[in-house]
């Protein structure tokens, strides 16, 4: 049955960037889909965790196991430990989603090397160890998915944009790189591309929102869950030969010019 | 109401044009799994038949229009009559396609003939079936359009002109469908599909088993029956204009045709370091 090949029963999974909107849903959205979620922070700020905590407790309100991790996704010892034991509390590690959401604006003749670094090494370099600690696990399993989001910003520039868009655009091209390199080993590496999206965090001013409900072909921005859809294909068994893909889901917004 | 579910189709009616045989008859049979009554288009009745014998083994109707998509009036006669059927279309599968007349040939040796057959077969019989469809999904208030582009509509290939231009334009004509529809919740997308050799061992040997394409192997038909349901359920509400290529990785590399990308190799990165 064409609909059986969805579900995640007895598939584990690690979302990273949970306290985000799109983050959260696509952890939720997993869960409902039948598969057990762990959950962590971006960063170690107080509201992240509070968030975090919050979606953990909507994984559990749908009868699945997880748990909820405040970590710092730019540090090589907060992932590596928080792989390990969403691996072995969660029993194996089928999914990773990568939904790392660290906001960022600034003209960039202000932006100083280290604030460049932050966002880089958050952004991006946090993305590479999550999906290099996930690696053992998968790679020993023989079969994996690795999903990262990234959004707009990692196709079209934006002003003040700077940093943040050099990191997502790396983020799509580790993907395709990933892919290849692990396209013989069972695991699965893709992107989804968001759109704009009720409560991103870089959508922060009211007048860059409104102008945006005006402009976007649909006339709206995304529900978070309408994001949180193909990240479930990706993760199922459905989606076995989908690897290196980008796959946008925008509204149209990347049909105009 | 859960994630899984917004995937079911029930009630809801797919045309599906090229629905006789290979990934069009495995994309109906998903659809139908899913829920949908189907309307099987194809120009040859007898493959139409076979694929709408399994649709109603699955408890879902079935109506068999013989269609020739170059020709305007058959396509408009089509959506006639499943309107007449089933009162409604919600999912529009524009899946006909190939014309492999010219193909294999440069530029300089193609005829005006092969040129035109090609670009109708592949770019305007979507845009005939679309223009008859449209009107009744804005009646009923929406619909999904999913139209078949190729590896080929994204990357060129030697002697290949026809299918890579008609490929493209089905690209750039969808990202306008979903400019044009977006705010009439009429959402239009791609699907590319990588090679498929439908279980015919002459295209498995053509293709050398898939061992160039990056995941090692070649595409089965069956695999594009999720990807389809999803793009033709609610769990893809903001999706338009875009492209969901299925093809075990070429696309993510593709230095060389089918796929193949080399390995950098690491000496040459020890070489960097002593220097």
């Amino acid at each position: 049955m064409v609909l059986d090949q969805f579900s995640l029963r007895g598939k584990t999974a690690l979302v990273i960037g949970a306290a985000g909107a799109v983050g959260r849903a696509a952890a939720v959205a997993l869960a409902e889909a039948g598969a057990d979620v762990a959950v962590a922070t971006t960063t170690r700020a107080a509201k992240e965790e509070v968030a975090a905590n919050s979606c953990a407790n909507e994984v559990w309100a749908l009868d699945r196991k997880g748990f909820a991790a405040s970590i710092d996704a730019a540090s090589e010892a907060d992932v590596q430990s928080l792989v390990e034991r969403a691996a072995a509390e969660l029993g194996r590690l089928d999914v990773l989603v990568n939904a790392h959401d660290l906001p960022f604006a600034k003209p960039i003749q202000e932006v100083s090397p280290d604030e460049w670094r932050r966002v880089m090494d958050v952004n991006l370099t946090g993305v590479f160890l999550a999906c290099r600690a996930a690696a053992a696990p998968m790679l020993s399993q023989g079969s994996g998915r690795i999903i990262n989001i990234v959004s707009l910003l990692a196709e079209r520039g934006m002003v003040n944009g700077s940093a943040l868009c050099a990191a997502q655009a790396g983020v799509m091209n580790l993907t395709r790189a990933l892919a290849l390199e692990w396209a013989r080993s069972g695991i699965t590496v893709n992107a989804v591309g968001a759109g704009w999206t009720e409560g991103m965090g870089i959508l922060a001013d009211e007048d860059s929102r409104r102008k945006l409900d005006r402009y976007l072909p649909g006339k709206r921005l995304a529900r978070p869950e309408e994001i949180a859809g193909i990240v479930v294909y990706m993760a199922s068994d459905a989606a076995e030969y989908l690897t290196g893909q980008v796959v946008w889901i925008e509204g149209g917004a990347l049909s105009h010019v | 109401m859960g994630v899984l579910d917004k995937l079911r189709l029930d009630g809801k009616v797919a045309v599906v044009t090229g629905a006789g045989r290979g990934l069009g008859r495995a994309m109906a049979l998903a659809l139908a799994e899913a829920g949908c009554d189907i309307v099987a288009a194809a120009r040859t009745r007898s493959q139409i038949d076979e694929t709408a014998g399994l649709v109603r083994d699955g408890g879902r109707r079935c109506l068999v229009v013989p269609t020739d998509i170059t020709d305007p009036a058959s396509v408009a006669a089509m959506v006639e009559s499943a309107i007449a059927e089933f009162g409604r279309i919600d999912i529009l599968l524009n899946n006909a396609g190939g014309a492999t007349e010219g193909m294999g040939k440069p530029v300089e040796e193609i005829t005006d003939q092969e040129w035109h057959t090609g670009i109708d077969t592949n770019l305007s019989g979507t845009f005939y079936c679309c223009r008859a469809a449209i009107p009744h999904m804005l009646r009923q208030g929406g619909g999904k359009i999913i139209n078949v582009t190729s590896g080929f509509g994204l990357r060129g290939g030697r002697d290949n002109f026809m299918y890579t231009s008609s490929k493209a334009g089905l690209i750039n004509f969808t990202r306008s469908l979903a400019m044009t529809y977006a705010e009439r919740n009429i959402q239009a997308n791609l699907i590319a599909p990588g090679l498929f050799p439908h279980d015919n061992p002459a295209m498995v040997e053509w293709w050398r088993g898939g061992k160039f394409v990056p995941m090692g192997r070649l595409g089965r038909d069956e695999e594009l029956g999720p990807l389809c349901v999803f793009l033709a359920s609610d769990l893809s509400s903001y999706m338009n204009g875009d492209i969901l290529a299925l093809e075990g990785g070429g696309l993510a590399g593709g230095h060389a045709p089918t796929g193949f990308a080399p390995v950098v190799p690491l000496e040459a990165d020890a070489r960097r370091g002593e220097a």
